[in-house]
C-alpha cells in the first residue's frame, strides 16, 4: 500500500465512522425519548427519579451484551455517562408532569 | 463540586450519596474508577455545605471547584480594581499611605498631625469620629463635629479622608466629610451595615475581622459589591492567634493571597495589628515589600502610634523599598 492508497483508505474508514456516529446519535435520542416517557410517568405518580437497582441492571446488561473489542469496564464507563444524561432528561420530564 | 468516594466503598454507600444529591435537584456525573468512584455534582452547588456530604459513609473527600465569592474574585474580573477617592488612586501604581490619629480629639492635634503627615507623603488623612470601644467608659468620639474638623484639616493639607462608620444611621451624616468609609474589624460581619454601604457610591475600606478567614472576609465584601458599590478596599489588620506578646498577629501572607484571589486593592494596618510603637515600622516595611497597595498608620502619641518624626522616617525608608517591588510612592 503506497502513501496515497493509505490516505484513501483512512478517508474511507473515517467516512464509515461518521455513518456509525449518525446511527449512535439516532439511537441515543431514541433512548432519551424512552427516558422522557418514563420521566413523565414518574412525574404523574410521584416516583423517585433515581433508581439505583435499575441502573445496575442496565450496566450489567450492557456488560453482558458486550462482545469486544471494547472490554466490559470500558462499556460500563461509557454507559455511566449515558445514564447520567438520561437521569437528567427524565427529571426534567418528571418536573413538567408533576 | 466533586465527591471522591473511599477506595472500594460499598455500592450502597455510593447510592445513598447519589440519591441525596438527585433528590435535592442536582445532576450527578458518576465515574467508576478501578479503585475510587468519583461523583461530579452539577447545578447550583453554592447551596451545598460540603461538610454535609463528608459525613456520609464511604465519602473520602468533597472538593469545591468554584469559590463561593463571585464579584470579588479574579475569575469575575481579571484586571485589578483601582479605587478613586478625591484624586487618590488605591490599587494603581502608587502605594497609598493613609495616616493620622486613631481618634479626633481636638482641632490643634488634628491640623498639626495632618500637616506633618502630608509633608512626609501621606495622601489620606485618617481620624475616627465614632469609636468602637471595648469599654463603654472610654471616650466615644466627637461625632459630626469631629468629621468637620477632619475635612477642614485634610483640605488644608490637600488630602482625602478616611473615617470609621459604626452603624447605618451614621452613613448619611458622614458622606459630606468623608471620602472613604471604613468598616472596622468588629463590624466586618455586620451584614446590615455592609448592605447599606452597597447602596452608596463612595469607597469603602473593609477591615478583616480578627477571627475571620480570608474566605469570610471576601464574602463580607460581596455584601457591598452586590449592592452595586464596586469601590471596596480590603485592609488586613492582624488576626487573633495564641501569641500574646503582640496584640494581634499581622497575617502578612493575606496580602499575596488576596492579590491572587481578588481584584480588590489590599492594604494593611500595622498599628492595630502589633499594638506597640516600636514594632510598627518593621511591619510597615514588610507590608509594602509583600506587595500591598497601601498602608493605614496611626500617627499620634498613643502607645501604638508613631510620632510624626518617626512617621517621616518610615516614609523615607519606604521610598527605598517601594521601587524595588515595582511601585511608586
Amino acid at each position: 500500500m503506497n502513501r496515497s492508497d493509505a490516505e484513501r483508505e483512512i478517508d474511507r474508514i473515517r467516512d464509515a465512522i461518521d455513518r456509525v456516529d449518525e446511527v449512535i446519535v439516532r439511537l441515543l435520542n431514541q433512548r432519551a425519548k424512552y427516558a422522557i416517557e418514563i420521566g413523565e410517568i414518574k412525574g404523574v405518580l410521584g416516583l423517585p427519579i433515581y433508581a439505583p437497582e435499575r441502573e445496575q441492571q442496565v450496566l450489567h446488561h450492557v456488560e453482558k451484551t458486550c462482545e469486544g473489542p471494547l472490554d466490559a469496564p470500558t462499556m460500563r464507563r461509557l454507559f455511566e455517562r449515558i445514564i447520567d444524561e438520561s437521569r437528567s432528561v427524565e427529571r426534567k420530564a418528571a418536573t413538567e408532569n408533576q | 463540586m466533586v465527591i471522591v468516594m473511599e477506595k472500594h466503598t460499598a455500592e450502597s454507600n455510593i447510592e445513598r450519596v447519589m440519591a441525596e444529591l438527585i433528590t435535592r435537584g442536582f445532576d450527578v456525573h458518576r465515574s467508576t474508577g478501578s479503585d475510587h468512584t468519583v461523583l461530579g455534582v452539577v447545578g447550583n452547588v453554592e447551596t451545598i455545605d460540603p461538610r454535609e456530604f463528608e459525613l456520609f459513609d464511604g465519602v473520602q473527600e468533597v472538593v469545591r471547584i468554584s469559590e463561593p465569592y463571585k464579584l470579588s474574585s479574579r475569575t469575575f474580573r481579571k484586571e485589578k480594581t483601582v479605587v478613586k477617592a478625591r484624586g487618590v488612586e488605591v490599587g494603581g501604581a502608587d502605594v497609598v499611605v493613609m495616616a493620622g490619629p486613631c481618634t479626633i480629639e481636638s482641632e490643634t492635634q488634628l491640623f498639626e498631625t495632618a500637616r506633618r503627615v502630608a509633608r512626609a507623603g501621606a495622601r489620606v488623612l485618617r481620624g475616627g469620629a465614632y469609636k468602637p470601644r471595648t469599654s463603654p467608659y472610654a471616650f466615644q468620639g466627637m461625632g459630626v463635629e469631629g468629621l468637620k474638623l477632619l475635612r477642614a484639616a485634610a483640605d488644608e493639607s490637600r488630602m482625602a479622608t478616611v473615617s470609621e462608620v459604626m452603624e447605618i444611621s451614621q452613613i448619611e451624616g458622614m458622606l459630606p466629610y468623608v471620602d472613604i468609609l471604613q468598616v472596622g474589624a468588629r463590624n466586618m460581619q455586620n451584614f446590615n451595615l455592609l448592605t447599606a454601604l452597597g447602596q452608596i457610591r463612595k469607597p469603602v475600606l473593609l477591615k478583616r475581622g480578627m477571627s475571620a478567614t480570608i474566605q469570610e472576609w471576601l464574602l463580607a465584601s460581596e455584601y457591598i459589591l452586590t449592592g452595586g458599590n464596586y469601590d471596596v478596599i480590603l485592609c488586613e489588620r492582624g488576626i487573633r492567634t495564641f501569641e500574646t506578646y503582640t496584640r494581634n498577629t499581622l497575617d502578612i501572607s493575606a496580602i499575596p493571597v488576596i492579590e491572587k484571589l481578588s481584584h480588590l486593592p489590599i492594604i494593611a494596618d500595622p498599628s492595630h495589628a502589633v499594638g506597640r510603637r516600636d514594632k510598627v515600622m518593621p511591619l510597615a516595611r514588610a507590608i509594602v515589600a509583600a506587595g500591598a497597595d497601601g498602608l493605614l498608620i496611626e500617627v499620634h502619641h498613643d502607645p501604638q502610634s508613631l510620632y510624626p518624626d518617626q512617621f517621616a522616617r518610615l516614609m523615607d525608608e519606604l521610598r527605598i523599598i517601594v521601587p524595588a517591588v515595582g511601585r511608586r510612592l
